[in-house]
């Protein structure tokens, strides 16, 4: 399985077109200004103890305040507990300050932070500010665009908190992580662009590992995706993450992810003339 | 001192030439896909003074035709372009002239905007002319590089460096 999903993602690097809406992570690139962005995220996780399927729902809402800035807002919907449950919600901003263009490609990068809350009971010594631990992460993302190729890495601290009034973080666990991630990703069809109608159909694959300071307790997982593009303003998002090693536990690592996005442009934007 | 001014007005207004801006062609830097091409597309399709724009995804160019009679800015469009996250990497734009006197290296005004010609032969225009502007915002930096000794540079107001 690890075997398949490398060489597919091997395939991708060698030969790939710039996509860069990644699945897993954000591009240096901000959304642009005015435009709300719709998403729904669902997640579907085995446990690892065999307890079943952890599945989370992650509804979004982000909006351009100019070219450079973005916020977003997000809640965390989970059955951890049996049924849903609101666990908690995050915002997260992006602002890039280097914007390096030329045609069909660029220089980009990025600082971004998150602050996120969260009532659910802390399972694992993996840190997520998004759906599981409440917190705080910041990083830098870098991403070149080449005509051909499409690569974005990010760097960020990740600090997890107690969670919500019951649930103390752990005093035997590790409370910060590094994060760091690559991605890669290709455009498949249309081979020509004629109009804004065709469906655009991409592939991804991205790495994604974390580094607990202190014990320097760590994983990496590699996550494939594909991704359609609807009339160059909506987006469905298919992704398997799956871990490749790690040394720390982790409740549940392997599932799959299901994202749509609807975009709508220039909402509330005022006019001079 | 009220005489001298209403002369230095009509001086002004004198060798100020209608013409009008009728359209504009627009390639950006930056991006590949098309949900980007359509950012931008919004964006310039949203301007008050924008008639109508046709895209052209595969090159990210922008045809765009303006209303008629009324006040193009040029800076608006790029202002579109970077609100969408990306850049202008050239613009020409189509001027309609009447017989309009034009020397290198020399302001002129047309319709109520500043334009300082760039590599141009002094002559005069008559029917649609193409030009394109050479602003550090409206082409590559590599392009700025070699052009930016030669264009004007005047704080106080808006000269817009065009070649024919």
């Amino acid at each position: 399985m690890k075997g398949i999903i490398l060489f597919i993602c091997l395939l991708l690097v060698a030969n790939s077109k710039a996509q860069e809406l990644f699945v897993y992570t954000e591009p240096a690139s901000n959304i642009p200004a005015h435009l709300l962005s719709t998403r729904l995220m669902s997640s579907f996780y085995k446990e690892k103890d065999g307890s079943g399927t952890n599945i989370h729902f992650m509804p979004e809402i982000r909006y351009g305040i100019s070219g450079k800035l973005m916020l977003q807002t997000q809640a965390f919907i989970s059955n951890r507990n049996g049924s849903l449950y609101v666990e908690g919600g995050s915002i997260y901003t992006q602002y890039k300050f280097l914007n390096n263009d030329a045609v069909k490609r660029h220089f980009r990068m990025a600082v971004f932070g998150r602050a996120s809350y969260n009532r659910a009971d802390i399972h694992q010594e993996e840190i997520e500010t998004v759906g599981h631990n409440a917190g705080y992460e910041f990083g830098l993302i870098a991403t070149q665009l080449l005509h051909k190729v499409a690569i974005s890495s990010m760097l960020s601290y990740e600090r997890a908190l107690n969670n919500g009034a019951v649930y103390e973080f752990p005093n035997t666990q590790v409370n910060s992580a590094t994060n760091y991630t690559l991605s890669f990703g290709k455009l498949m069809l249309p081979k020509k662009y004629v109009g804004y109608k065709q469906t655009n159909f991409n592939l991804m694959c991205e790495f994604l590992g974390q580094r607990l300071n202190g014990n320097g307790k760590s994983y990496l997982d590699i996550a494939p995706a594909m991704q359609f593009i609807i009339k160059s303003r909506a987006r469905v998002d298919i992704g398997y993450r799956h871990q490749l090693y790690s040394t720390m536990q982790r409740s549940a690592p392997n599932g799959f992810l299901l994202r749509f996005e609807y975009n709508f442009y220039n909402v509330f934007k005022k006019f001079k003339q | 001192m009220k005489n001298l001014f209403l002369v230095a007005v009509f001086a002004s207004v004198s060798f100020a030439v209608n013409a009008q801006i009728k359209n504009a062609n627009l390639q950006a830097s930056g991006l590949t896909c098309s949900m980007c091409s359509n950012s931008i597309f919004k964006s310039l399709k949203k301007i008050a003074f924008v008639e109508s724009v046709e895209s052209d995804v595969e090159n990210s160019s922008f045809q765009i035709t303006f209303k008629t009679n009324e006040n193009v800015d040029l800076d608006a469009l790029q202002k579109a372009v970077s609100d969408a996250g990306f850049s202008v990497a050239k613009l020409t734009f189509v001027l309609n002239t009447n017989q309009l006197k034009v020397e290198d290296n020399a302001v002129v005004e047309i319709d109520g905007k500043s334009f300082y010609f760039i590599n141009t032969k002094g002559k005069t225009l008559n029917g649609d002319v193409e030009l394109k502007l050479l602003d550090k915002a409206f082409i590559s930096p590599k392009e700025y590089k070699k052009v930016k000794d030669k264009l004007h540079t005047d704080s106080g107001k808006r000269v817009f460096n065009v070649s024919i």
